[in-house]
């Protein structure tokens, strides 16, 4: 809320955004790439602040995957091969430099399709993808509404997975009851605060407290962690808190004596958690996002090349900075190459149509279109996801579970929370 | 409920005892050299980093990194007085805009030494002292607390039992008088920046481990020493340190018993009330106003 106020005013960041993307840039593959013969995908999410680490995992790991394309022959269209490249623009998650990007990137670089993380970002973009018809991609499915034609989310249905991860909790240590959660006042933490509650009371959890939520500025989190943990949950819930605060929470729970159960969307960077607290603490720390040398992932029901190499392959070029996003828009990428194969042509109108024939190939496994009721379009892709867990150290998945086939159950119960936050598609302005 | 107001309680003290670091050295050079220096929250960061190159890269023992941090920042602040503030001590808005200016630059600098995110720093201890099973102050946070309840003290005494002390107040209050009585302004306006820029430094060298590390985490730093100081007076030490209290007890009670984001509105109105009430703050003067 501070932060927007003084950042309504102060524009301080252009010059050190394009530091930023000039020294990232540089270390980027340096391809030559025959002018007329490739295709330019925009990459537009948050390259540096709070929110990069959604944002620049993911650009690193489209990296590896335009090369292994490339490498590979490029994508094959109705008039021939094309190299791929990527054009990264970076919003500072904030919804003006977005919209100026979007513009940019179709104008100026001619992409042929746009990722985005979205959230906050995407009113700001809205109103170009409407002027242009551009394809757009998002990994919140909250940014959805009838209204958004031709904005897909087809690699995260953030935050309605992390139902998953509270049921599988519920069933697996029934002897917890109880529970507290905490998030950021934004587009990201508030639609996350719904689905937590409704997963909560799906499983019968009882919420000893209304979720707390701190301002995205905040810095210090003694005082939140102090509030979770006072009336003694069996549960702390960190929602889709940034890594940057997931951090910090984590460790103000370890130093506070809390020695209950933590679930959270994400836990990027999580060996750092431990070496901040104790492999003994984060023990069990459920969350929603694999690393991809999981033996899980090798299975015949994945959608994802080689997952276990380009784990490989992304620490050998980025040590320590896997993260929840790190495969996703490269993820994003493959169901985009598969259908403008299919369509024989890179616009935007082709791909979007030729994408949502049918069953789509979902990194997790073949899942549905989806996404009338809750977001006012069919344009999520939802179908299994995973639940990890932190077992001695290492991230592993324990199961996957069926997003539709928990709906059908509870979302009604979805539907009243999400209301309640003004998070349902037709209360968000 | 009594162990919760006293976590609460242990939770405000560090809380005040940060915040008055910055907000104290941000007065001081708003003081002695009639300068609001928007990149006192980049100092901030920037002692953070002296931290994560020395203790976290280079394995330097932690107090030895903190002490070069605060010796780096406040040279740090040398510079800015010399290079920034003192070439443009005519210009009215000069050294405010040299300051945003100075912050990009930092920030720039913080992004291509250690990259945008969040730096790991290895904890500096893990040590608890538990009071009760509920009540706990972790040794790191008091090292955060003792450092400002001597810094602090020890400013009061140089600066009311010091003759360079008595020359810098006399700087503040009236340049030309002093100037007149032999002290010399650039020297005195040096001193304020050294320490001013210090103490942003060592507090962001002793929460390094605590907090998330970025180039931007002087941002939300410099918001709430703004807020400090004119709660407490633009150009008071005094009410600097006394609204320092005040406003985290504030905002960590609130933040606390209601949530986070009605801790920054309360925080604001109460900046607006002392406003209203008393428009040169809680212990400011009108000349300084």
């Amino acid at each position: 809320m501070i932060s927007k106020i003084v950042k309504s005013g102060l524009t301080r960041r252009t010059f050190l955004k394009s530091t930023a993307v000039t020294a990232m840039s540089a270390g980027l593959p340096g391809a030559s790439l025959a002018a007329g013969n490739t295709i330019k995908i925009g990459f537009l999410a948050p390259l540096t602040g709070a929110v990069a680490a959604w944002g620049k995992p993911g650009l690193d790991g489209c990296q590896i995957w335009a090369a292994r394309v490339n490498a590979a022959g490029g994508i094959k269209l109705g008039d021939g091969s094309y190299n791929v490249e990527f054009v990264s623009y970076d919003n500072e998650y904030d919804p003006a430099k977005a919209r100026t990007g979007a513009t940019k990137l179709i104008r100026e670089d001619g992409v042929s399709f746009i990722m985005m993380l979205g959230g906050d970002t995407w009113p700001g973009v809205q109103p170009v993808a409407e002027k242009t018809g551009m394809l757009f991609s998002t990994l919140l499915p909250s940014d959805l509404s009838p209204d958004t034609n031709m904005l897909i989310a087809p690699a995260e249905v953030h935050p309605i997975y992390n139902v998953t991860g509270v049921e599988w909790l519920a069933e697996t240590k029934p002897e917890l009851k109880t529970a507290v959660m905490c998030a950021q006042d934004d587009a990201l933490g508030l639609p996350s605060v719904a689905t937590y509650l409704a997963a909560f009371e799906a499983a019968g959890i009882e919420m000893l407290d209304e979720p707390l939520l701190f301002d995205p500025a905040t810095t210090d989190f003694a005082p939140v962690v102090t509030r979770l943990i006072s009336k003694n949950p069996d549960i702390v819930c960190l929602d889709t808190c940034y890594s940057d605060y997931v951090h910090p929470i984590a460790e103000q729970l370890f130093q506070q004596g809390f020695k209950g159960q933590i679930i959270s969307c994400t836990a990027d960077f999580y060996d750092q958690m431990i070496a901040k607290t104790s492999e003994d603490f984060m023990e069990g720390f459920v969350f929603q996002f694999p690393d991809f040398d999981d033996p899980a992932l090798n299975g015949d029901n994945i959608n994802f090349t080689d997952p276990n190499g380009f784990y490989e392959e992304f620490n050998r070029r980025h040590p320590g900075q896997w993260g929840a996003v790190s495969w996703e828009y490269a993820s994003i990428m493959d169901l985009w190459k598969a259908a403008a194969e299919k369509a024989g042509s890179a616009s935007p109108d082709a791909v979007a149509a030729a994408m949502k024939e049918g069953k789509g190939k979902h990194a997790f496994g073949d899942a549905d279109w989806w996404g009338t009721e809750l977001f006012g379009i069919d344009n999520a892709l939802v179908g299994d996801w995973p639940v990890v867990a932190i077992e001695k150290g290492k991230a592993r998945i324990k199961d996957f579970r069926s997003i539709p086939a928990w709906y059908a159950k509870h979302g009604d119960l979805l539907v009243k929370h999400m209301k309640a936050y003004d998070q349902m598609w037709d209360q968000r302005s | 409920m009594l162990d919760l107001l006293a976590q609460t309680g242990l939770n405000a003290v560090y809380a005040a005892s940060y915040i008055s670091l910055v907000a104290v050295g941000l007065v001081l050079i708003f003081g002695v050299m009639g300068v609001i220096n928007f990149a006192h929250g980049e100092l901030f960061m920037a002692g953070a980093y002296a931290i994560v190159a020395l203790y976290a890269g280079l394995n330097v023992p932690f107090f030895l990194a903190v002490a070069a941090g605060l010796l780096f920042v406040g040279c740090l602040g040398l510079l800015m007085e010399r290079a920034l503030f003192r070439p443009l001590k005519d210009n009215p808005l000069g050294g405010l805009v040299a300051s945003i200016g100075f912050l990009m630059i930092l920030q720039a600098l913080a992004v291509m030494g250690f990259g945008v995110r969040m730096v790991h720093i290895p904890p500096v201890t893990q040590e608890v002292i538990a009071f009760s099973d509920k009540v706990r102050l972790p040794v790191a946070r008091l090292y955060v607390i003792i450092a400002a309840i001597v810094l602090l003290s020890a400013l009061w005494y140089f600066l009311k039992r010091t003759r360079f002390g008595w020359a810098l107040r006399a700087s503040a209050q009236d340049p030309e008088a002093a100037a007149l009585q032999g002290i010399s302004i650039t020297q005195t306006a040096r001193v304020a920046m050294f320490i001013g820029a210090g103490l942003a430094g060592i507090a962001g060298a002793l929460t390094a481990p605590l907090v998330s590390v970025n180039p931007h985490m002087g941002h939300s730093v410099i918001v709430t020493a703004f807020i400090v100081i004119i709660v407490g007076g633009v150009g008071s030490l005094e009410g600097a340190i006394v609204a320092s209290v005040a406003y985290a007890l504030v905002h960590t009670f609130v933040t606390t018993f209601w949530d986070g984001v009605l801790a920054d509105i309360v925080g604001l109105s109460l900046m607006l009330v002392v406003l209203i009430v008393k428009p040169t703050g809680l212990f400011g003067s009108a000349d300084r106003a």
